[in-house]
């Protein structure tokens, strides 16, 4: 039988492991991370994200110490104001606070991307997994419905969608996402028809695992990292698409301040204040460039075989 | 003696990882002379594969950082790019371990059996392509003519790789390294393609090295071998005589943990005990020496140099030059 | 006591002397797919029409080329293929369709060893999770008791049970293929299909697994169907060998007498094949080269299906299908013309 001497002979980890210091045993996660922050511009850009995200969230408290504004305040005595101290970023037309304005916009701007990755995670996530676990006539079904659905013109639905419903934030990542979790789907099923044919996964069902238990616990987890890396990437992708409809006037509809309707509310004075249109603008670009940045930090490092 | 074809001294390849450098070859020294078939022996990671891609100069990204490999009096690792190029495919030509990856499938096995002759002879593609076509023929593709406008998908395993060993030929190269050649096929194949070497050592007098893990085939084919571990030459001789006599601890236990299908008896085996070395983190003096049943305190300290050990062989262990026996337990 | 006859008599009951592993006229066919809408164009015959039986505690080994179809039967018989027709019975009982408890009551009886100690761990999985998800699955342990049956499944493998919370990882081949068996332990199964548990492994650990599967066999009294191309081998832990071509089973016979006295052309050729690690030996061997390569298995030849590699075969090859026949001793060869 296996003696004591062949437990000591197998004692060591492999190798390549605890070269000179001993490391402590590291999860994928844990690996992840440590890229991640070794990655700088990709920290300053998330953090950036972060800051935007909690000012969204304090918008009201920011009134309330900071511009001392409500955004719909108007006040015709203080109409095209240059930035200065009464108004920190200048005023518009009606002589209400841009910044103030733009906090409240970042709410709207930032509320309604994070809530569209949920959503199209969420339901593109569950069709990709089931549609690839099961494969055959629901795969069939299922991708079928996803072709469809990307096969939406996109303008077209957000045109329709925005008359029959009055839209709002909900409303409006409701109908990004209900054309945005197609291609989130196709992405989860590819991943996991590559992660199924591993042999795990065959080893799993051998010992009598149920569906559920395979879907969450070991496919889940191994496409965990396209998802990751599609939502953080995703993200300044739909700023920029809720930007447009909203200068379309298909999305937030003024009064509510959105980085987009103020760009349209802004074009009609692009003379007579520059700052108008060049601070959501400003607003807009910052955010997207840093959530890319930041995407592109996330991917390589959950993803270190995609950087070459 | 006569001039060996092809002399490889004390060559030194490394690779740069993130945990550190990677000594792949480490001090490695042979002869190849012509018309013999040497055999290249070891693990995973001993470097054998290494050895060769560094004499072809295409141990990318690892780099040549000394020694020297003479090759008709002149030395491959100091010659320029394309002074290389004259001879890579030419006069040294390689063959692969997976003959799936190893044709390109965009273009036909014939055009490209044919490009060997096109670059180096500068030959129209006509009078390259008949040459290809009668290089397949002799290596035992049937209907040759037809099965050269064929693209690779079209080919079987075996098929490639003796189409691969055809587009090495076409130049009548002096030396012939193929790389675990038969690893990737199977055992029926691995015999075919194996007697076409031999078939092909036998009627071009092709020099060839042959790099495996498999002692099985070493035995059958080479007339010498050199055994690698950790980057280094541990045992080389005259095949009948390593495999009869190992001078180093690590040939002696492996051919003893390895079943054989003329075993007599069920005995149970001997393996080597622990796991391959850590190349980053090599142990200190023999790299061997952790795993090794005859190790003494000195293994543990200095590094062993490969110096003759009985008649006809080299061996780099302490414990045989010291005159011990390897004798079992 | 004849095999056959085990197999039909269903209504005994099953007694440690019948197979504890009896397949008979197994078929597994894959349809293959072609054109834009994907339409059935033909089957894959990996498994065609194949009878095997296994006995308790001994070790079969499943040898033949790739894509012949051993694997495929590997994982039929332990129900991870679902079988086109024929049966399996397990300790008499037909097995062959089986689904919801039922099979998860037999995956306590049978585990599988994988070739691939890199694609058969779960990266995201620490190697403690490996071996306690079966635990888990089947409800045999909780809390403590179940951490305590994790290290000692990792010492009977002979790793330190420390390694629980590491990840695969952090591992080499042979020692993530101990994870592997101890995994398969875990069940506490009385069969095991080993899949080429040592191919890819290094030359030098090889021996250590083959060590170890033979070691716990005889701790636990496990049944082996051992799956490998590599027929040293085979002949060095099976009690019997069975090769396969092409879907069918042409010989079967005690390991010794396989090597010995082989009576299908097939295995005599693979046999001859097997480079054996001595020169002295090599020098004097006499080799039976196979021409060509194996057939399709969607279009396997009429006949014999090795008629078309065969050095013997003659025209009554391609007429008929040579069934299995006895040589005493519990070998069989199906051959018209078979080696004497």
């Amino acid at each position: 039988m296996i003696g004591p001497s062949r437990v000591a002979e197998l004692d060591m980890p492999a190798a390549g492991i605890e070269t000179g210091t001993a490391r402590p045993a590291q999860s994928y996660w844990n690996e992840s991370w440590e890229r991640l922050r070794a990655n700088r511009i990709g920290i300053a850009a998330g953090i950036l994200i972060l800051i935007f995200a909690v000012i969204a969230v304090m918008a009201p408290l920011f009134s309330l110490i900071l511009t001392h504004y409500q955004p719909q305040t108007i006040n015709l005595d203080q109409t095209f104001m240059k930035p200065g101290s009464t108004h920190l970023l200048g005023s518009d037309e009606l002589g209400r606070d841009t910044l103030t304005r733009l906090i409240w916009g970042a709410r709207v701007s930032l509320g309604v991307a994070f809530l569209t990755v949920a959503m199209s995670l969420t339901l593109g996530t569950t069709v990709g997994m089931v549609a690839g676990y099961y494969g055959g006539w629901i795969d069939d079904v299922l991708m079928r419905l996803v072709d469809t659905v990307l096969a939406i013109p996109a303008i077209f639905l957000f045109i329709l969608m925005s008359i029959l419903f009055r839209p709002n934030a909900f409303t409006l990542a409701a109908i990004v996402a209900s054309v945005g979790w197609g291609s989130v789907a196709r992405l989860v099923r590819g991943e996991v028809l590559s992660v199924k044919q591993r042999d795990f996964i065959l080893a799993t069902r051998s010992i009598g695992a149920r569906d559920t238990r395979l879907m969450l616990r070991h496919l889940l987890p191994n496409v965990l990292p396209v998802l990751i890396v599609a939502a953080s990437l995703g993200v300044g992708q739909i700023i920029l698409i809720e930007a447009a409809l909203d200068f379309l006037g298909l999305g937030i509809q003024p009064p509510t301040p959105s980085w987009g309707n103020m760009l349209t509310n802004a074009q009609s004075y692009f003379f007579r204040s520059g700052f108008l249109v060049a601070l959501p603008g400003i607003a807009i670009f910052v955010t997207v460039l840093a959530s890319n940045m930041f995407g592109n930090a996330i991917r390589d490092a959950f993803d270190p075989r995609l950087k070459s | 003696m006569t001039q060996p074809l092809l002399e490889v001294q004390d060559l030194h390849t490394v690779f740069s990882t993130k945990e550190g450098t990677v000594k792949a070859v480490d001090g490695v020294s042979f002869e190849l002379h012509s018309g013999e078939t040497l055999g290249i022996v070891g693990e995973s990671g001993c470097g054998k594969s290494v050895t060769a891609m560094s004499i072809m100069r295409l141990q990318r990204p690892g780099r040549i950082v000394g020694g020297k490999v003479m090759f008709k009096g002149q030395d491959l690792t100091r010659i320029s790019e394309y002074e290389m190029r004259e001879i890579r495919g030419r006069e040294i030509a390689m063959i692969f371990q997976d003959p799936m990856t190893s044709l390109n499938p965009v273009y036909r096995v014939g055009w490209q059996v044919s490009e060997p002759t096109r670059l180096h002879n500068g030959w129209d593609a006509r009078k390259a392509l008949s040459s290809a076509v009668n290089m397949l023929g002799r290596v035992g593709i049937p209907s040759a003519s037809a099965r050269a406008r064929d693209y690779p998908h079209q080919f079987s395993g075996g098929m490639r790789q003796r189409a691969m060993i055809a587009m090495g030929l076409t130049t009548t190269p002096q030396v012939l390294i193929a790389d675990e050649p038969t690893t990737a096929l199977d055992v029926t194949i691995q015999a075919q393609i194996l007697d076409l070497l031999r078939d092909v050592n036998r009627e071009f007098g092709t020099a060839t090295i042959l790099i495996t893990h498999n002692l099985g085939v070493v035995a059958g084919m080479c007339q010498r071998l050199i055994v690698m571990y950790a980057g280094k030459v541990v045992e080389a001789g005259p095949t009948a005589d390593v495999f009869a006599n190992p001078k180093h601890p690590y040939t002696w236990s492996l051919l003893r943990s390895i079943p054989r299908l003329d075993a007599e008896r069920h005995e149970p085996l001997k393996p080597i005990e622990g796991l391959p070395p850590n190349l980053v983190d090599l142990p200190s003096g023999c790299a061997f020496h952790p795993r090794c049943v005859f190790r003494v305190e000195r293994c543990a300290r200095d590094v062993p140099a490969l110096i003759q050990v009985g008649g006809t062989q080299r061996a780099a262990c302490w414990v045989t030059q010291a005159g011990t026996e390897l004798k079992g337990v | 006591m004849s095999d056959t006859a085990t197999a039909k008599h269903l209504t005994r009951a099953w007694t440690v002397n019948d197979p504890l592993v009896s397949v008979s006229d197994l078929k597994v066919w894959f349809p293959v797919a072609s054109g834009v809408l994907q339409r059935t164009v033909g089957h894959v015959h990996a498994v065609d029409g194949l009878d095997l039986d296994i006995m308790a505690g001994e070790t079969v080994g499943l040898v033949g080329e790739s894509g012949c179809g051993k694997s495929t039967l590997g994982r039929t018989v332990i129900r991870l293929i679902e079988p086109t027709a024929g049966t399996i019975r397990f300790r008499g009982e037909d097995i062959s369709h089986i689904r919801g408890g039922h099979l998860r009551g037999l995956r306590r009886e049978m585990a599988m060893i994988f070739q691939d100690p890199y694609a058969s761990l779960d990266p995201r999985q620490t190697v403690g999770d490996i071996i306690g998800e079966p635990i888990d699955v089947h409800g045999l342990a909780k809390g403590k008791e179940r951490q305590e049956r994790i290290r000692e499944l990792l010492r009977v493998v002979g790793m330190n049970p420390r390694f629980a919370d590491r990840y695969p990882h952090e591992f080499s081949g042979g020692q993530r293929q101990r994870i592997g068996i101890a995994r398969a332990l875990a069940v506490e199964p009385t069969f095991i299909v080993c899949d080429e548990p040592i191919s890819a492994l290094d030359v030098s650990i090889q021996a250590q697994i083959i060590n170890l599967l033979e070691n716990l066999q005889s701790k636990f009294k496990l049944t082996y169907l051992f799956i490998a191309h590599d027929l040293s081998v085979v002949k060095h832990i099976s009690n019997r060998i069975a090769v396969m071509y092409l879907g069918k089973i042409m010989e079967v016979a005690p390991a010794a007498q396989l090597y010995r006295r082989p009576r299908h052309p097939y295995t005599g050729s693979l046999l001859s094949a097997i480079p054996i690690p001595d020169p002295k030996v090599e020098l004097r061997r006499e080799r039976v080269l196979l021409q060509g390569d194996v057939a399709s298995p969607v279009n396997p030849p009429s006949g014999c299906r090795f008629r078309t590699r065969c050095p013997r075969a003659r025209e009554h090859c391609a007429e008929e299908v040579p069934p299995l026949e006895s040589y005493g001793d519990e070998h069989k060869a199906a051959c018209f013309y078979p080696l004497d």
